[in-house]
């Protein structure tokens, strides 16, 4: 069997595992429980840690923290132990290790905001990756006190079986982004459509109320409000909702499904968890009918851009 | 009565209750405490019954589980910014109009599409999910220890 279909398997049981459902929603329990007594700092706190200020999720990048430092105390280590290193090797390897602890901390506390979220084979995955990643972190953390009481052989040994399972972890992360897609933008970036093009009558819309429809198969969001009618993209950048359901709060549109806000002028999310903006999207009223016409921005590929000019 | 039978008519009293607490005006002070605290209690009798006995029984005939625990977790998180936000204040309103939603989103994914879904069960299994349903759901009510959960919710994130 390739090493591919082996993985395939792995990753397969793993998202299967119900078991993990239980203790799943216990965790997720604990953590919500944890964001409600910090009191309006819940927002921003959780705000910072998905990343919404970024643009992007926080947690792949904090993460190069925990394992570059790891990689360089391993590379460390080996020179002690071949015994080409120099004075200073084992004190530089024991403040690499102590970094990639601190960089592992913040990474979980970012990791496990972005998995309060995850749906049912991504979320036992998480589970899974969250699991092996905390043991990585305790074998390190000892390895790091080893090294404070001179222990070294025994300190290299543990970061040795951390960094095994650090690697293992990382594939399951990696199958929750590329496979799983969490993280990445489920948002409709397709450029149609091109040209104004009716979607609804004006007597559908509803003031104050978004108003989900489609228009070149493209799924967007209608909202008469304060005497103007926004359309921005109808599915979450975060998970792909239906922002047809969604409604509004404070003139911004609510997902349903894990309650990211946007501001219906920009399409920027205003909370989490999404961290990536809604299209948006041109409107003009013609006899009674509402067009829209996909908006060009920076976003857009130039190419598209180009057929676009071409094509008004 | 069937499992879908009994929790629609609670939420038909969760609704009520929003309605009549979106109706209330800033002075109304204590009417609205009084219905914002039974409305936590109801909440929270709601979300353990689910929790317990509907969801795990729908579990195979039902892929909206992760979507329904997702909207339980949005309607507890605004429940805790209304609970924070003074009876009086100006925004207390606002809130509880985006709780209304939120909540009505949710009963309306169970009722149009996770009920129907849990028809697959039979009426003999949904009948007796509904007695064990309402048999819980008295047991709550009458439960010390969801009134001291409900006490203890109400003064911690009030204080907070
Ligand atoms: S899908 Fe998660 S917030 Fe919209
Ligand atoms: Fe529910
Ligand atoms: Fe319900």
């Amino acid at each position: 069997m390739s090493v591919r279909s082996r993985l395939e398997r792995t990753l397969g049981a793993v998202e299967r595992l119900q078991v993990l459902d239980g203790p799943g929603y216990q965790l997720e329990h604990g953590v919500a429980l944890t964001y409600l007594l910090t009191g309006r700092f819940a927002r921003p706190l959780q705000d910072l840690l998905h990343g919404v200020w970024l643009g992007h999720p926080l947690h792949p990048a904090l993460v190069t923290v925990p394992v570059g430092s790891w990689t360089a105390a391993l590379v460390l280590d080996g020179l002690d132990v071949t015994g080409r290193g120099g004075p200073g090797t084992g004190a530089a390897a024991r403040t690499a290790v102590g970094v990639g602890v601190a960089g592992a901390v913040a990474s979980a506390a970012s990791g496990l905001t972005d998995w309060q979220h995850a749906h049912d084979g991504a979320r036992r995955v998480g589970l899974v990756h969250a699991g092996l990643n905390s043991t990585a972190l305790a074998l390190y953390a000892w390895s790091f006190a080893d090294r404070g009481r001179r222990r070294p052989g025994r300190a290299r040994v543990t970061a040795a079986a951390g960094f095994a399972l650090t690697l293992a972890s990382s594939w399951l992360g990696g199958a929750l982004s590329y496979r799983h897609g969490l993280g990445t933008d489920h948002a409709d970036r397709s450029p149609e459509p091109r040209r104004f093009t009716p979607v609804l009558a004006e007597s559908e819309l509803v003031d104050g109320e978004a108003v989900g429809a489609t228009v070149d198969g493209v799924p967007v969001v209608l909202v008469a409000q304060d005497g103007e009618v926004h359309a921005v993209g109808g599915t979450c950048p975060h998970q792909g909702a239906p922002l047809g359901e969604g409604w509004l709060h404070r003139g911004e549109l609510v997902c349903p499904w894990h309650g990211s806000r946007f501001d219906l002028a920009t399409g920027e999310p205003t909370q989490g968890p999404s961290t990536a903006p809604l299209p948006c999207f041109d409107v003009r009223r013609q006899d009674g009918r509402v067009e829209v016409r996909r908006r060009g921005n920076w976003r857009g590929p130039t190419a598209t851009t180009t057929v676009e000019e071409a094509s008004r | 009565m069937k499992a879908d039978q009994v929790l629609i008519a609670h939420h038909d009293v969760l609704r009520g209750l929003l309605r009549q607490l979106t109706e209330t005006t800033d002075d109304q002070t204590a009417e609205r405490s009084r219905l914002r605290d039974e409305l936590l209690r109801e909440l929270e009798v709601h979300t353990q019954i689910e929790d317990e006995l509907f969801y795990p029984a729908v579990r195979d005939v039902s892929p909206l589980l992760s979507l329904a625990h997702a909207e339980h977790r949005q309607i507890d998180d605004q429940l805790a910014t209304v609970m924070r936000t003074a009876v009086d204040d100006p925004e207390f309103g606002t809130e509880v109009r985006m709780l209304s939603a939120t909540l009505h989103h949710h009963t309306f994914e169970e009722e149009e599409r996770m009920f129907p879904q849990s028809h697959a069960l039979g009426d003999e299994r949904l009948e007796q999910l509904g007695r064990q349903l309402q048999e819980r759901q008295e047991e709550l009510y009458r439960s010390g220890a969801m009134r001291l959960i409900v006490r203890l919710k109400r003064m911690t994130l009030r204080l907070v």
